[in-house]
């Protein structure tokens, strides 16, 4: 029979262990709130240049612009993988290496020229475990990424797409559906499939208003200067508002893996103190037993 | 959401960022940095979409006047409702001039070679001398 004392040591270090995890998972559940509302807000700008491209179609100009052209040979790519800087967050950060490391070793098979570049402290260890080093990493990224930080990440790989040292932008990380389905994808960037945000983001019902009153009555409008030049500002903010939408992304999903990981270990710290506490019962009661009997034995031998 | 009916009797105005909705409100007159310089909008002014500036953003409603530092981006004004796009917009009051001037020196002594290189340098140049310009309009 197991002895009590070590039981009891066991039951109170799980206790203090449950409530470690149960303060991470509110925290979690502040830090997903608010990493939510940011996202909501970039959902309104994205709602709002979708519109607006729609209504540059509607004056009947081309489209054409360098970043959206495919091109011919892709010598040069780059593959951004978004992880987190901490742990406990269940799956999160493994499942999106294990998909970074996969589209790592195709585009190595595939393109000469290939830079990887990770964010979040976890990708960067899990990367350089497999023997592979970064080219460029940043851990500045938090629960709260800014526009004005990412803009400065865009802005170069725009520059270096324009300039020709760039063919092709791969990121790999967790796109928030929902707060019950978040998924590992590896979207291409650069060249940009489609201008004017995610046809597929969750939208609010305020957010669509716009586009079903725009639906109803189509304004004929003045441009200034010209549709062509307008065009040519909105495909690279909209590039700029895509990468910062995926940040945002990762953030939200971040925190929502570390929730629900914080609240399972939560719950199973319960259920391992409730066996422990009926081991503990079993191991004390029998050892009141035996000491009776003891006494019953001792009592039965004098008389 | 914002009264979008033509026959509105008041402007609406919308600021919005990547990161926040930054202001919301009915408006009598507005006014813009455009690319080569300022729009007024009143009511019933016909839609527009147009690029924006490095300036200063007022927003007037009966006697109150909004000013704000807008970073490039869109408009759309349609059925009376004025939809600002911009990567920053900064209250006039929190604006660093100091900051502003220091912006302005490095874009200067900036080395550029290349349109693209000559392009980033005009854009920053733009960005400080257009901050400076709400600074001193404050302190004026």
């Amino acid at each position: 029979m197991a002895n009590p004392r070590v039981l009891d040591k066991r039951r109170r270090s799980i206790r203090n262990i449950r409530k470690i995890t149960r303060t991470m998972e509110l925290i979690a559940t502040a830090r997903f709130k608010k990493a939510m509302d940011r996202a909501s807000a970039a959902t309104a700008y994205t709602t709002r240049i979708t519109q607006l491209v729609e209504d540059l179609m509607t004056s009947g100009m081309e489209f054409s612009h360098p970043l959206l052209e495919q091109r011919e040979t892709v010598r040069n790519a780059t593959l951004l993988v978004l992880t987190a800087n901490r742990g406990l967050c269940g799956g999160f950060n493994g499942n999106v290496q294990r998909a970074g490391f996969q589209r790592w070793m195709e585009l190595k098979q595939t393109i000469p020229t290939c830079r990887l570049e990770i964010s979040g402290k976890r990708g960067i260890a899990a990367f350089k475990f497999r023997g592979i080093t970064p080219d460029v990493a940043f851990t500045h990224f938090e629960d709260r990424p800014a526009f004005d930080e990412v803009d400065v990440i865009a802005t170069r790989y725009l520059e270096e797409y324009i300039t020709g040292h760039l063919d092709r932008l791969d990121l790999a990380y967790t796109k928030f559906h929902g707060i019950a389905k978040q998924q590992v994808v590896i979207e291409t960037l650069l060249p940009l499939g489609t201008i004017g945000g995610d046809s597929t983001a969750p939208t609010s019902p305020a957010a669509n208003q716009p586009q079903a009153e725009a639906g109803a009555r189509r304004n004929i409008y003045e441009f200034l200067p010209s549709p062509e030049s307008i065009l040519e500002e909105v495909v690279p903010t909209s590039f700029k508002i895509k990468l910062f939408k995926c940040f945002l992304d990762s953030a939200v999903s971040e925190q929502i893996a570390r929730m629900v990981a914080m609240k399972s270990a939560t719950e199973n710290a319960g259920d391992l103190i409730h066996r422990l506490s009926m081991q503990y019962n079993r191991a004390r009661q029998s050892r009141i037993t035996s000491e009776l009997m003891d006494v019953i034995g001792g009592v039965e031998a004098l008389s | 959401m914002a009264d979008t009916h033509p026959s509105a009797t008041t402007l609406h105005c919308i600021v919005v960022t990547p990161e926040a909705t930054e202001l919301d409100t009915p408006a009598d007159f507005v006014a813009l940095p455009l690319y080569d310089g300022e729009v007024g909008i009143a009511l019933g002014r016909a839609p527009l979409i147009g690029r924006l500036g490095y300036g200063e953003l007022r927003v007037r409603y009966k006697d109150e006047l909004i000013r704000y530092y807008v970073d490039g981006g869109f408009v759309q004004v349609a059925n009376n409702v004025v939809s600002i796009l911009t990567n920053r917009a900064l209250l006039a009051c929190v604006l660093e001039q100091d900051a502003a001037e220091e912006q302005l020196r490095t874009a200067l002594a900036r080395r550029a070679a290349g349109r693209e290189e000559l392009a980033i340098r005009d854009r920053l140049i733009l960005q400080a001398r257009g901050q400076l310009r709400v600074a001193s309009r404050r302190q004026g």
